[in-house]
């Protein structure tokens, strides 16, 4: 387990490695533009900016307003998911909806959010719930619906009342779906706040990266695609962390 | 009084292929303390007369009965042991499993733990209760579902070819176990199976049934061996012969 966890780790750092390696190759020896930086002065002006605590300023607008859409999206989300699973009427009368919806993307509701909301956190918050909740209710209702038939029938005849069924098997069956769909809509997430801040907005990455095209700022350019990536790198680790645990060995309940 | 009663039970699917009496006519008494084998080539009908008894599944003719009252769903007096082991909670350990039916009944922690210790043990697992489902092999997870049947004291166990998907050795060394707790808990089963040599080397008495479709009782008989059975025995030997007799025509289709 030990040397796996490290190998893994080992593996990453590696390959990140690899990629900065990459970049500067490509930088210094391929393109060689003033429009394609290598990684070091890129790296100087992440230091830069960190010290002037403009990045982190940016980073900390930006996931608050994914954290915030994305916590609302998926409370809204994992409820209505259930009851879509659960219960025929409720799949009847609320799939239009979810089909629908799921196919206006959040780009897409950028104009009419920036009408509603302004230009504010709420028209971000919005943007991002909007983008989460339908990923979450659509994961959260196949969960339930791939509930093992045995798996209901063993705690009927073990006598399990509907509620104990419920929230004794079916959703604790259903929490790897969950954390799935949430997973993909948080990736989602990152999209919509990018577009969101790029269009209208006084701080946030997509900001960062709006104004640095203005100003020809390549070096800045990097530094927010390069955070980008990382931030999503890691909630993303969290994620796949949650969702194995829930699939199979480390929780206990008795 | 029978334990249970099987009275003129039918069952006929209807679906997009239009209706398939799958049972038909099917009476049987069982008997509290016996451990009864329906026997009968694959489609006759057994899952289906075993979902019925355990209230999965609702008769379209006749009607059983369980101490003397009709059944209509499923209940904690009729314990079931599945085929697969997908019933099995991924999500809890070995213990947590086995104990799942005392913590609906609201027992305390400290005590349900104790009591599925005990039959953990009892399943020959000692010490393994805190794995979980994924980490044990098909023959420990088969173990853990007759452990969890067990432990919530059912008035009868219903097995429908628990063994099925093992491989022969794990399957006679978990016969010859069900065997030896059936003999100390005197627990009433009906067990399922396609396997002549494993009814007769586990019931008091073999069921055996007519091909479908109106899949039915063809005949009872009963196994009057000592436990431990010696398969190897000329009584053993003999009795599989009368079953296998009776199953061979179900097989080439002689009437
Ligand atoms: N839900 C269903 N709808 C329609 N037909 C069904 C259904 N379930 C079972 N049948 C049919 O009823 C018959 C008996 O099925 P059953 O599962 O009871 O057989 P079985 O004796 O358990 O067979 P096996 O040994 O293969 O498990 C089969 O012909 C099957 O096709
Ligand atoms: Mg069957």
């Amino acid at each position: 387990m030990r040397t796996d966890r490290l190998a893994v780790v080992a593996g990453y750092v590696a390959g990140f490695a690899l990629l900065f390696l990459i970049w500067h190759l490509a930088a210094t020896l391929l393109v060689k533009s003033v429009l394609f930086p290598p990684p070091l002065p890129v790296l100087e002006r992440a230091i830069v900016l960190i010290e002037d605590n403009i990045l982190q300023e940016q980073i900390v607008a930006s996931m608050r307003r994914i954290l915030q859409g994305f916590l609302i999206g998926s409370a809204i989300g994992i409820p209505i998911g259930l009851a879509i699973g659960s219960f025929r009427i409720v799949r009847w009368l609320l799939e239009p909806w979810t089909e629908f919806f799921r196919f206006i993307p959040a780009v897409a509701m950028i104009t009419v959010a920036v009408i509603w909301f302004g230009i504010g956190e709420e028209s971000k918050v919005f943007l991002i719930a909007y983008t989460t909740v339908f990923v979450v209710i659509i994961s959260t209702a196949a969960g339930v619906g791939a509930v093992g038939r045995d798996k209901i029938r063993a705690a009927q005849c073990l006598g399990a009342s509907r509620l104990q069924v419920f929230a004794l098997v079916a959703l604790p069956a259903t929490v790897p779906y969950i954390l799935t769909g949430m997973r993909l809509a948080m990736a989602n997430a990152f999209v919509t706040i990018v577009a969101a801040e790029l269009v209208a907005s006084n701080d946030g990455l997509g900001k960062l990266l709006w104004d640095a095209r203005l100003f020809m700022q390549i070096e800045d350019i990097f530094v927010a695609l390069v955070a980008l990536g990382l931030l999503g790198f890691a909630t993303d680790r969290v994620f796949r962390l949650l969702i194995r645990a829930f699939a199979g060995r480390f929780n206990a309940t008795v | 009084m029978a334990l249970v009663t099987l009275e003129g039970v039918g069952k006929t699917y209807r679906g997009r292929t239009g209706a398939w009496e799958a049972v038909r006519d099917f009476t049987l008494d069982l008997a509290e303390g016996e451990f009864f084998c329906l026997l009968g080539t694959s489609g006759c009908g057994k899952t289906t007369v075993l979902n019925m008894v355990a209230g999965f599944e609702q008769p379209t003719a006749g009607r059983i009965l369980l101490d003397g009252r009709p059944v209509d769903r499923p209940g904690a007096d009729r314990g079931v042991v599945f085929q697969g082991h997908d019933s099995l909670y991924d999500w809890l350990t070995a213990l947590d499993n086995i104990a799942f039916g005392l913590r609906l009944r609201g027992m305390g922690r400290g005590e349900r733990r104790a009591k599925a210790e005990h039959y953990l043990k009892m399943v020959g697992l000692t010490g393994q209760g805190a794995k979980h489902p994924s980490e044990l092999s098909g023959g420990m997870k088969q173990r853990i579902q007759i452990a969890r049947a067990l432990a919530n004291d059912p008035r009868i166990l219903l097995m429908d070819e628990p063994f099925g998907a093992l491989d022969a050795m794990t399957r006679a060394v978990l016969q010859g176990e069900l065997s030896r707790i059936w003999a100390e808990t005197r627990k009433t089963v009906l067990f399922i199976t396609h396997d002549i040599e494993e009814a007769v080397a586990l019931a008091t008495r073999v069921g055996v049934m007519k091909r479908g479709p109106g899949g039915t009782l063809k005949a009872v008989i009963p196994i009057d061996l000592p436990f431990p059975r010696e398969r190897t025995s000329d009584a053993f030997m003999a009795a599989f012969r009368e079953v296998h007799a009776l199953i061979h025509d179900e097989i080439h289709g002689a009437h």
